[in-house]
């Protein structure tokens, strides 16, 4: 107990002191992230608007299907991703193991379905009566959908803020497709895993109050942003 | 047009003339709202055409001619999350109109509804009567040729109610045409030049109550309504 406490210390300190490799692998983290969350979230709130207004052969198929993904584990999506981008693989010439770039792969894959089944309940939730609304005052369908949207923002945000809180914190996919290289596709999780398995706490324990806190801090803004989004 | 199957509507033929208010009767169920969609063009029929002017189209051609020109209320009026100007300029917003010429069209229809205190105000905190109001305003500014309201007046205290009267006799007056769906015999005998009634997918037309008792009640309306605005 003593030791971990002492570990506790020294990791408050390693993370006030502004050191620089524990902050490259907090940068990678959020880098990395953040761009799966910026190319998946638009295409995924498109598709699940889709999945909501359009009526097609197989909808309700294709919904439960991506409800379903969601469970998914993520060493099972790196695992996916790792034989397409692998040599031998169909996409293995682009030569995107072990970098950044499949990582992002990877956590694209790992945050859609859950952003495509969230924000499709978040839309649902809309009123048909605004779509309507909207159409009759003159709106074209896709400023319609815009207008949709909006009235859904909070939980569209919610769903977005999941999705985030999700991969930043996965260490399956990025193991798998980033090899944990120092520097490079090193993030928080990885780094964690690799700390702990050498026996060396303090920078694992540092990683680990930076990935709690943030952990903390997506959950309270999804709570006020679901309750934003409540019923009138 | 059917329904799971079964004919819903098998209208011969729904006139909207233009400076009138034509009262739909109906029970619940009969197509009413059915019937009011497919004339603001939100909702396809298996089979219609419309005409406008001396041509006839099929619906699905004159779909966007429909939604231009017509607009269609919901019982209870959708609000947008926004502030109440918000709302009203929404239209003139999606048509392109500019800000300033948008602004001083919005004043306007707050001040025509009595809403022009409440203009900061999100709209989803007004009262059903306000909402109303709000409603009408919103579809005032874009001059449609035709308004459809689907049971306007449910839940309305009778202030609301004669101030919701008001303003649709002003919207005709100006050269709108109404259609209120509704089974309420004081809407059909304040507000209706003349009544329809939908039973068995089929339209009637039905007789109204006297001019002069009509009159009366309009002028009752205007003065009662008017003050109260």
């Amino acid at each position: 107990m003593g030791e971990i406490l002492r570990a506790t210390g020294e990791a408050l300190s390693l993370l006030f002191s502004g050191e620089p490799a524990l902050w490259d692998i907090i940068g990678i983290s959020f880098s990395v992230s953040l761009r799966a969350i910026l190319v998946s979230a638009p295409l995924a709130v498109l598709v699940a608007f889709v999945l909501t207004v359009a009526r097609f052969p197989g909808r309700r198929t294709l919904i439960s299907t991506f409800n379903s993904l969601m469970a998914v584990p993520a060493v099972v999506v790196g695992l996916t991703v790792y034989l397409l981008l692998s040599r031998s693989g169909p996409m293995g010439d682009l030569k995107l193991l072990f970098t950044q770039a499949a990582m992002i792969i990877g956590q694209i894959v790992l945050a859609f379905p859950l952003l495509v089944a969230m924000s499709h309940a978040a839309l649902q939730a809309a009123e048909r009566d605004a779509w309507e609304t909207a159409i009759t005052l003159g709106a074209r369908p896709w400023q319609a959908m815009l207008t949709i949207m909006y009235e859904v923002r909070f939980a569209l945000l919610a769903a977005v803020i999941a999705g985030f809180a999700r991969i930043i914190a996965e260490v399956g996919c990025s193991m798998m497709v980033g090899g944990n290289i120092l520097g490079v596709t090193r993030n928080i999780p990885t780094a964690i895993a690799l700390e702990t398995s050498k026996g060396e706490f303090v920078q694992g324990i540092a990683l680990g109050m930076v990935l709690l806190f943030l952990a903390l801090f997506l959950n309270f803004v999804l709570s006020f942003m679901q309750g934003k989004g409540e019923l009138h | 047009m059917r329904m799971g199957g079964e004919p819903l509507l098998a209208v011969a033929r729904f006139e909207l003339p233009a400076g009138s208010c034509t009262i739909l009767s109906g029970r619940n169920g009969a197509g009413k709202t059915t019937l009011l969609k497919i004339a603001a063009g939100l909702m396809r029929p298996d089979q219609a055409t419309v005409q406008t002017g001396g041509t006839c189209v099929d619906w699905r051609s004159a779909r966007p001619t429909l939604r231009k020109h017509s607009i269609y209320m919901h019982q209870h009026a959708y609000m947008f999350d926004t502030s109440v100007a918000d709302n009203v300029a929404y239209g003139l917003r999606k048509a392109g109109v500019p800000a300033a010429q948008r602004n001083d069209a919005v004043h306007k229809a707050l001040e025509w509804a009595g809403l022009a205190q409440l203009a900061a105000r999100n709209a989803r905190h007004l009262s059903g009567g306000e909402r109303q109001r709000l409603a009408l305003a919103r579809a005032r500014v874009l001059s449609p040729a035709v308004l459809l309201l689907d049971e306007p007046t449910t839940n309305m205290d009778r202030e609301a109610r004669q101030q919701s009267f008001f303003l649709i006799r002003r919207l005709v007056s100006e050269g709108t045409g109404v259609v209120i769906a509704s089974h309420d015999r004081q809407i059909i005998g304040q507000l209706g030049d003349q009544h329809l009634h939908l039973a068995d997918g089929r339209l009637r037309e039905m007789d109204m109550d006297s001019a002069a008792a009509h009159t009366r009640t309009t002028a009752a309306i205007a003065q009662s309504a008017g003050e109260a605005l």
